[in-house]
């Protein structure tokens, strides 16, 4: 039988059944579709998380008072007062080269009208590269000095908000920010200053620094109504080795009453849970495949059962067992090709659609706070190598014809005999 | 007339089962077989099963000349299917042989047997067994489809052959949308596209009417008188087995009467 009038004959019976046929299909699409999302996704991740650690310097801490420590267990003890004599200690311990203090909160800002509610942080901009060694600014930005109490530098997603063509904010306008606090007598009351914005900040690839404005620190402490009150310490070591060692020390120094966090271990650590995560995700598309591949199964098996008789038939003129097998193989092939070919295209539709909602990120992520912890899977924009497509899709084939081999087999060993049988 | 010289002529387009092995074979004919389509030989068939044994064919013995037209007769269960199963190669005997142009076909192996059942015979059902999800002209091809002969062959030789038979009009229809007479027209057809050395036609008009029955009957009768295929027909119509060259009676799996009409 030549190649072409089998792959016609499959063709045939899978067209009479059309039903049965698209259903089988539609499991392998779940399967195949659904790997190539996650894989999407988590790829997109990766990249992502990859790209923030690459970002960072290895030998910072952030130290915050314990009420926003990342320990969770605030209440349980005295949070720790962070002011000028904290600093000064700090920076005495061996291995610190540099303690910078912050204060953080949230204001609006308003520009041209336009209202935005953004985190502000507090502190020396000439000490951004500590923690961001290789953040670039845009044209015409000039980093302002420690001391200069008028100037802010904006975060990329402040003066370029996503989904917007036109920039919010640009070097050299006025900024006004608004802090609103309750008074003693529990009133609302309002603090405004104005900035003008000195540099603007390309992508960072970090959401903290992306989604905020940094001001002068001793601007902040008015305008926040921080009584000299640090909200967190960044601390510069000697070099990564020195980490643990300082961390340590301080330890002993505050135990609970502070929280540490060094964030490109922590970010290292949500590497891992991603991947973790990525893992156990992409085991429940295997495993879609896999019932996607029983179906297949179950397809064939009925198909076989109910054409026994034409198989006999076919055997009875002369078929080769060879020719039968072949004929159930290529059918199974044929649902699988389909499918895998209808999954990866649906993934891939569907990786990008779930991502164009974008989550809200975690940008206001308050004091001491860094990053996007609570960010989903489906924030970061979908990356689908070539690669990675072509093996979801020959797996998915694989599988549809390993499935395809034991009924396809069971066919094949029929005897002509069943040709004669009545009806 | 047409259907004569479509068969002759594609004496050459049949495809044999291998050079080698029909070339051998040819050379151990004696002068005899040259003229003998088939040849069967002490052949039995036994069926062991737990409800017990049956001796379905017990070592039957008879030679059917090319061309000859032969009927089977006898009562139900008497063997009559086992045997033309057997020559058909659908299954194999517990005992004797069964020669197909001077092969031994129980000696092939089962792919062997394959290209020799697509090759050397032809089945008619009772049943018809068409694959009725394709259309007329599909079916017909199929065992030359099978046998590897081009599209374009096995096209021009279904169209000719079912046009001999009357149906050509009916090529690109669904065979469930034709009468039984036709349906089974249809079938004679698809036995015929490889040019077979047999046709074998179990009860091929069992499931007709008596009109119908006739028609397909006279049919096969043309076959043989004027196209000289050698038939095997069984039945159980007494008046259609006196109108064939031969008539053998099986009962309880023997020969009990060989008659030439
Ligand atoms: N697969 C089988 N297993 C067991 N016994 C069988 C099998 N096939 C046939 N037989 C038995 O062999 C005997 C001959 O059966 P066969 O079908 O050849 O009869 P038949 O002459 O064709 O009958 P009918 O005229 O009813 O078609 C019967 O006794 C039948 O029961
Ligand atoms: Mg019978």
């Amino acid at each position: 039988m030549n190649p072409s009038d089998i792959f016609s004959l499959a063709y045939d019976a899978l067209v009479d059944r059309k039903v049965r046929t698209v259903l089988t299909v539609m499991m392998v699409v779940l399967g195949a579709s659904l790997v190539v999302v996650i894989d999407g996704l988590s790829a997109g991740q990766a990249a992502f998380l990859a790209q923030q650690l690459d970002s960072l310097a290895t030998n910072i801490m952030y130290i915050s008072s314990g009420q926003h420590s990342y320990h969770g267990d605030a209440s349980s003890s005295a949070s720790l007062i962070i002011n000028s004599a904290v600093v000064n200690k700090i920076r005495g311990l061996p291995d610190v080269t540099d303690v910078v203090p912050e204060y953080s909160g949230g204001v609006t800002i308003d520009s041209y009208g336009n209202i935005q509610h953004v985190s502000v942080t507090g502190m020396d901009p000439t000490k951004i590269t500590d923690m961001l060694p290789n953040v670039q600014y845009v044209e015409g930005s000039t980093l302002p000095a420690a001391s200069d109490r008028t100037a802010v530098v904006v975060g990329d997603s402040i003066a370029n908000p996503p989904g917007s063509t036109t920039p919010f904010v640009t070097v050299g306008q006025t900024l006004t920010l608004t802090y609103t606090y309750a008074d003693s007598s529990g009133k609302q009351e309002q603090e405004q200053r104005s900035f003008i914005v000195d540099a603007v900040m390309k992508p960072s690839g970090n959401q903290r620094i992306d989604n905020g404005l940094i001001i002068n620190t001793d601007a902040a402490n008015q305008l926040l109504h921080k009584s000299g009150r640090y909200d967190s310490l960044m601390v510069q070591t000697t070099d990564d080795t020195a980490i643990s060692a300082v961390q340590q020390e301080l330890t002993n120094l505050y135990g609970k009453s502070m929280g540490i966090m060094v964030p490109a271990a922590f970010i290292a650590v949500r590497q891992q849970t991603a991947e973790g995560n990525a893992m156990f995700v992409e085991m429940i598309g295997l495993i879609a495949l896999i019932v996607g591949a029983v179906g297949i199964v179950t397809t064939l098996y009925n198909s076989v059962n109910e054409r026994v008789r034409e198989i006999g038939t076919m055997k009875a003129i002369g078929a080769q067992n060879s020719s039968i097998m072949a004929l159930f193989l290529v059918e199974a092939a044929m649902i699988g090709i389909l499918g895998a070919s209808t999954g990866l295209g649906i993934g891939v539709l569907g990786g990008y659609a779930m991502t164009s909602f974008p989550s809200q990120p975690a940008g206001h992520g308050g004091p001491g706070g860094f990053g996007p912890a609570t960010q989903s899977i489906s924030s970061f924009p979908p990356i689908f190598l070539p690669l990675d497509l072509a093996k979801v899709w020959l797996l998915s084939v694989a599988l549809a014809l390993m499935a395809g081999i034991f009924p396809a087999w069971k066919a094949s060993r029929l005897s002509p005999m069943v040709a004669l049988r009545r009806e | 007339m047409r259907l004569v010289g479509l068969l002759n002529r594609d004496k050459s387009g049949m495809r044999h089962i291998s050079g080698t092995m029909v070339s051998e074979s040819v050379r151990t004919e004696s002068k005899e077989s040259s003229t003998t389509a088939l040849t069967v030989s002490n052949l039995s068939k036994i069926y062991d099963s737990t409800a017990g044994r049956v001796i379905a064919l017990d070592k039957i013995n008879f030679s059917v000349k090319k061309g000859e037209f032969v009927s089977i007769v006898g009562p139900s269960g008497s063997g009559k299917s086992t045997l033309l199963n057997m020559i058909g190669a659908l299954d194999r005997p517990t005992m004797g042989n069964v020669y197909i142009n001077g092969i031994d076909i129980f000696s092939l192996d089962d792919s062997m047997i394959a290209t020799m059942r697509n090759n050397l015979i032809g089945f008619i059902f009772q049943s018809f067994n068409l694959i009725n999800r394709t259309t007329v002209l599909k079916n017909v091809k199929l065992p030359g489809t099978i046998s590897g002969m081009s599209t374009g062959k096995s096209h021009e030789r279904a169209m000719k052959i079912l046009e001999a038979l009357g149906i050509g009009d009916k090529a690109n229809q669904k065979p469930v949308n034709l009468s039984g007479g036709q349906q089974q027209r249809v079938a004679i057809a698809r036995a015929l596209v490889n040019n077979p050395t047999i046709v074998l036609a179990d009860e091929p008009t069992g499931n007709l009417d008596t009109k119908t029955g006739e028609d397909v009957f006279d049919m096969l009768k043309t076959l043989s008188h004027k196209y000289r295929r050698t038939i095997i027909m069984v039945t159980h119509n007494p008046e259609l087995a006196e109108s064939t060259d031969r008539s053998i009676s099986i009962r309880d799996g023997r020969i009990e009467k060989d008659v030439t009409n």
